[in-house]
């Protein structure tokens, strides 16, 4: 099996009080086959094999879809490969002797906790502020008895996809958390059933989103290519047309 | 111990009605002074929590990840199932409960599966309300797809997505409740023992992954929605932190662990590609639909995939399945495809894989239509493995998947700790021996949503809750039992790492309680479990302390209970002298290599009774009775 | 319901009023433009008429002019509280920038726009105080006395420094359109995956043209004042 070296510098951060900085570590037995988290994984053996603390990184599915992998590859937000997680980008993607920088999230609202790991209980608090549809168990109607149009079904799909990695937020230059928050607001305006609230949830997700100090959108569009489900900013759009609709009817 | 489902009496479709009507219910004034603890934010944990909220209780809600939202529910592809028979093609209640009883080979509750299959219909209903963006046709209405070998298409999906949409409309409900000021989110908190005082569930015991604080919490019920345990082999498709740590505390605290033999693996996943392989990735079984599977039928044949000429190839399940072919249920599926790498005709670098080929399936329906249907898969397969499978065959092996044991609970979803229930895949309620596609979703969102909220108030309502506060015994107890442990592991200081210790235990489990299994393996898998489990209670290392974000020692006291856990199994595997559902025994079966169940002497639940460190577990019978559907042999010819 | 100054000062309200004030002033640098190309004659009388045409409006100019002023302001306003937001936002920067291709319009353009910018109001304080506030020339045309902005104007660019100046400040302004006004139809919430790359397309083309037609009258300005007068 075809063996790379590679040089990585990695923030090391004790915890949120420490301040941080970048660590150099060589590694020897990379293959092309490795993902990049397993890439950390072997690292992280060596490590603890020397009786050093491992590298602590975020994952948890490790197949793209629960947004737990974050990393900064590069000072690209999940690497180089487009509509692609860290968990799911392959070590094929490098060349040996490559130096690979990897850094934290970066955000005020996104604290980190540890080394690469932080904290984006933001986005919690922001969907906590109308990224639902108020129905109890129990109360929905039959599932069919609200058709809607497939057109609409799948573009509201195209913004449920967001997996909430806060990607979007690290790469843009704002550190604004738009692109994320839109995602939500448009899905549940394209739907009948999220007519009701529509206004309120408008209203009250962007100024929870403010309110945790992410940055304005400076339309730098970032965000979108990097993107693990490819979320367009036309969503971003539609979000500030539901605001200002909200703010002025 | 003494098990007693509590199973309604009546005609199997009024069991449930007539239960409800029984059950006692709660004021709604008094709701509010109940406080429920909800451990897990998954399908069955989410769901739980935000309608226990809407009911009125106060609910604290617990969860490993840094949001709920990242459970590991949120990784289903397929879909879920429910008996709306919109596409009028004689699906009804009474068959997806036939299929589910048929699907589990005849080791689950007809009055559990009944009501999941009754209560299905709700949950897409409530999903839809939500505004999960199910797959929808050009007129509007719900598109359904037909899963996993059914023979109606009931599948309600969201690309490959399904279990993402559900969750998150699950999460968003709870959010609305957080919102409300009914329940409070603790993340990044792993729980840790559970709390019993005067024989009752009434708290737990958390560690703080972030800052290292142990907590107390206390409730007058605690439901545990904590998800399976396939991780005790250690590569599964199962999220890196699934474990069974919270329900292996629980079952040491007194609760039945029921069929912990029964696990499932499933046929398509990408095959391992090295030793530092941390886990496996599932591949939608859809791709059966369409794709052929064979492997070479000279041993050791190392050709590439598409010199191998048609007359030298083996598709073995067309072969020995002709009236299913490709289609064969998961575990048969996956044996026939242990068998023929265990024969040496496996295919890639290990020999641990077969091909699933598309090439008759492109010519005949041409490239697009290939690319319409499983566009998204081809498209991770190629990220994965670095090949196009459009071109070349994809190459295949079985992984584990899915746990059907866990939790023994009765009909209320109750443990037999009072006070404690178990929800989702963490309880053993209804999938029987095997588990059906696209039903996992559906359980999990039937517990959470419909049946917990109507159970839970019966035994408020019903039972004497004496004030306790966290300054009591028992909590100091856990507490001090907790922080011993961590610090044990902590001192340990040996050669050997975590992650060493897992896979060691992972190979054991795969080889010897995996796809198949025989009574030597099984003692011998035993003998070995004890053996790595007192290394590694000497000679684990462990980086770092404990006031700190440390998922080494996270993983350490999850892999010391799988070390526990992975006995168990081989020992209720050992003792299931039959072969049933994903429990294929050697020694149990037709000349020509199928299940050999044993109704007569088996026909039961496996609970086991926890008796103290390095005591033989205790079993506990819960006899099936199966009153209107009869045990027959599944047959796929 | 929020008040009008939360809508005001909000994430989408904001960069909703920058976009307008932007396009606004992108209006009437394109009516500015298309009036100064009369400066490219030799013959003074038609722009000196043009300008006495306009402040022939009297009040109602000094409204116009007023609500430009307020709109400039509002611009800055927003822009620097965006500016310092996103200071906020990410105290602790990267180490290796990077830039993810693809669908990012993530440009030099787009990450100057702070820069270019406050150039573009310090030019204009010092545009203003040259010839609106500046020496004050007269000419009688058809027997009518008005200002003979004129004369002003191919003095002032008779400075090769001056010229240079202001075709610096031009290409910056080129560059503060080019990200600028495409983005303020995002910010308005108009986007239409089929009409986008147009307006992304037609800002480029706007900012080029904008920015060529003021660079080019300084330029020829000087060419006809200075280069030819001296080759005469
Ligand atoms: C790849 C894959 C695809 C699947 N596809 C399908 C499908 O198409 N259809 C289908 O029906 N089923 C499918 N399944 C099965 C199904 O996804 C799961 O069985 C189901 O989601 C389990 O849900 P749950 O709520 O019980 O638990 P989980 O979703 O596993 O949630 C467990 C929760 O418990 C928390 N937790 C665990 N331990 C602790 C602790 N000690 N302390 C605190 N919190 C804890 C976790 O943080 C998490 O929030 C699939 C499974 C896999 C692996
Ligand atoms: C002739 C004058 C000007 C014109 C025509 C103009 C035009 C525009 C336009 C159309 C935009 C896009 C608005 C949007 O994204 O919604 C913009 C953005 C911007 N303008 Fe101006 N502008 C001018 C002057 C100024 C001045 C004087 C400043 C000084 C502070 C300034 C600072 C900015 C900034 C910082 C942005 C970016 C906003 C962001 O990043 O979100 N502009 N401009
Ligand atoms: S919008 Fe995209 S980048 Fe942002 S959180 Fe969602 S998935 Fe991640
Ligand atoms: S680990 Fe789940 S998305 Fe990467």
């Amino acid at each position: 099996m075809k063996k790379m070296t590679l040089h990585l510098r990695i923030w090391r951060q004790k915890d949120a009080n420490t301040p941080g900085k970048l660590v150099s570590y060589t590694l020897n037995d990379v293959t092309p086959e490795m993902s990049f988290l397993e890439m950390l994984d072997v690292l992280n053996e060596h490590l603890v094999a020397k009786g050093e603390e491992p590298v602590e990184f975020d994952n948890d599915c490790r197949e793209g879809i629960c947004g737990m992998c974050s990393l900064v590859i590069n000072g690209i937000p999940h690497g180089p490969e487009h509509a692609t997680a860290t968990c799911q980008l392959h070590m094929r993607h490098f060349k040996d002797g490559d130096t690979i920088t990897i850094e934290p999230f970066r955000a005020k609202p996104f604290p980190v906790v540890k080394d690469l790991v932080v904290d984006r209980s933001a986005f919690d608090r922001i969907l906590a502020a109308g990224g639902y549809i108020s129905v109890n168990a129990g109360s929905a109607p039959d599932a069919n008895s609200i058709p809607i149009p497939k057109e609409v079904a799948d573009e509201a799909m195209d913004a449920a996809a967001c997996i909430g990695c806060g990607a979007c937020v690290a790469a843009c230059p704002n550190a604004s958390a738009s692109l994320f928050v839109s995602a939500k607001i448009s899905q549940l305006a394209l739907l009948p059933q999220g007519q009701p609230e529509r206004k309120r949830r408008a209203l009250r997700m962007i100024e929870q989103m403010d309110r945790e100090g992410f940055g304005d959108c400076s339309n730098h569009a970032e965000c979108e290519a990097v993107c693990p489900k490819e979320i367009s900013i036309a969503h971003i759009a539609r979000m500030r047309r539901e605001y200002m609709k909200a703010m002025l009817c | 111990m003494k098990l007693d489902s509590k199973l309604p009496s009546g005609p199997l479709h009024e069991k449930w009605d007539r239960h409800k009507a029984d059950l006692k219910l709660v004021n709604p004034a008094n709701k509010r002074k109940h406080t429920i603890i909800v451990v897990g934010t998954g399908l069955a944990g989410a769901s739980a929590g935000a309608t226990l909220a809407e009911l009125g209780y106060n609910v604290k809600s617990f969860c490993i990840q840094d949001s709920p939202r990242r459970a590991h529910s949120i990784a289903a592809q397929g879909g879920i199932n429910a008996a709306k028979n919109y596409q009028n093609d004689g699906d009804s209640i009474w068959r997806l409960f036939y299929d589910t009883i048929k699907g589990g080979d005849y080791r689950s509750r007809e009055a559990n599966v009944y009501r999941l299959a009754q209560l299905s219909v709700q949950i897409i209903d409530q999903a839809v309300a939500q505004g999960v963006p199910f797959a929808r046709e050009y007129g509007g209405l719900l598109a359904n797809r037909s899963f996993g070998g059914a023979q109606v298409s009931r599948t309600f999906y969201a690309r490959g997505q399904t279990g993402q949409q559900l969750l998150l409309g699950a999460y968003s409900s709870l959010l609305r409740q957080v919102d409300l000021g009914r329940v409070t989110l603790f993340s990044r908190r792993e729980m840790l023992d559970l709390v019993v005082i005067n024989g009752k569930a009434r708290g737990i015991i958390v560690r703080n992954l972030v800052t290292g604080e142990i907590e107390r919490h206390v409730a007058d019920a605690v439901v545990l929605a904590t998800g399976g345990y396939g991780n005790v082999y250690f590569l599964s498709t199962n999220a890196k932190n699934s474990n069974a740590t919270a329900a292996w505390r629980c079952y040491k605290r007194g609760a039945a662990f029921a069929n912990p033999c029964f696990t499932q693996i499933h046929p398509t996943c990408i095959p391992r590609a090295g030793h530092y392989q941390s886990k496996l990735t599932l591949m939608s079984e859809s791709l059966r639909n369409d794709g052929r599977v064979w492997v070479p039928k000279k041993k050791g044949d190392k050709r590439h995939p598409n010199e191998i000429p048609e007359d030298e190839r083996d598709y073995y399940l067309e072969r020995r399945y002709p009236a299913f072919g490709n289609l064969v249920p998961r575990d048969v599926a996956s044996r026939a495809a242990k068998a023929v790498c265990d024969e040496g005709r496996g295919v890639g670098e290990f020999g641990q894989a077969v091909y699933l080929d598309f090439a008759d399936a492109i010519r005949r329906l041409g490239i697009d239509v290939i690319r319409d249907r499983y566009g998204n898969l081809f498209d991770m397969y190629e990220r994965i493995t670095g090949e196009n499978p459009y071109e070349v065959p994809m190459r295949i092996y079985p992984a584990v998947h899915y746990t059907m044991g866990g939790l023994w609970v009765d009909y209320n979803l109750m443990s037999t700790i009072p006070g404690l229930f178990v929800l989702g895949e963490a309880n053993f309620s209804d999938h029987g021996a095997n588990r059906l596609g696209a039903s996992a979703l559906m359980q999990g969102l039937a517990d959470g949503y419909f049946v917990i909220p109507y159970t839970i108030g019966d035994y408020i309502a019903g039972t004497e809750l004496e004030v306790v506060s966290t300054d009591a015994d028992a909590f100091k107890e856990a507490e001090d039992g907790v922080k011993q442990q961590i610090d044990k592991l902590l001192s340990i200081k040996g050669k050997k790492s975590v992650l060493e210790f897992h896979r060691q235990l992972g190979e054991i489990m795969w080889d010897y309680v995996g796809m198949s299994r025989n009574a030597e393996g099984l003692k011998h898998a035993i003998k070995e479990i004890r053996k790595l489990r007192e290394e590694f209670w000497q000679n684990v290392y462990i980086p770092g302390d404990s006031r700190n974000l440390n998922k080494d020692l996270e993983f350490a006291g999850r892999v010391a209970d799988f070390l526990e856990l992975g006995e168990l199994m081989a020992i209720d595997a050992l003792h299931r002298n039959e072969s049933c559902g994903g429990h294929f025994r050697e020694e149990y079966q037709t000349p020509d290599g199928e299940a050999l169940r044993d109704d007569k002497n088996f026909a039961y639940v496996a609970a086991w009774e926890y008796k103290g460190d390095g005591k033989e577990p205790e079993l506990h019978k819960e006899p099936l009775e199966f009153e209107y559907v009869k045990p027959t042999t599944r047959s796929y010819k | 319901m929020p008040s009008f100054m939360t809508t005001v000062k909000s994430s989408v309200g904001k960069k909703f009023l920058m976009a307008i004030t932007g396009l606004a002033m992108i209006i009437f640098l394109i009516e500015h433009l298309t009036g100064n190309f009369l400066l490219l004659q030799s013959d003074p009388v038609p722009y000196n008429k043009y300008a006495h045409f306009l402040l022939s409006f009297g009040w109602l100019l000094i409204v116009a002019e007023l609500i430009l002023v307020a709109f400039l302001v509002i611009h800055m306003i927003s822009g620097i509280s965006v500016f310092l937001k996103k200071r906020q936002a990410r105290p602790v920067g990267y180490h290796v920038q990077g830039n993810a291709g693809g669908p990012s319009k993530k440009t030099f353009a787009s990450t100057t726009m702070i820069y270019t910018g406050i150039i573009i109001f310090v030019f204009l304080a010092i545009h203003l105080k040259t010839f609106k506030f500046g020496p004050y020339y007269e000419t009688t045309i058809d027997g009518v006395v008005m200002r003979d902005l004129y004369k002003l104007v191919s003095e002032v660019f008779r400075d090769p420094l001056y010229v240079g100046g202001y075709v610096v400040a031009m290409i910056l302004l080129g560059f503060h359109l080019r990200h600028g006004f495409w983005s303020a139809f995002q910010s308005l919430g108009l986007y239409h995956p089929r009409y986008m790359p147009i307006i992304y397309g037609l800002g480029i083309l706007i900012a080029i043209m904008l920015a060529v037609g003021f660079l080019g009258i300084p330029i020829w300005i000087y060419v006809r004042e200075v280069v030819l007068k001296g080759a005469i």
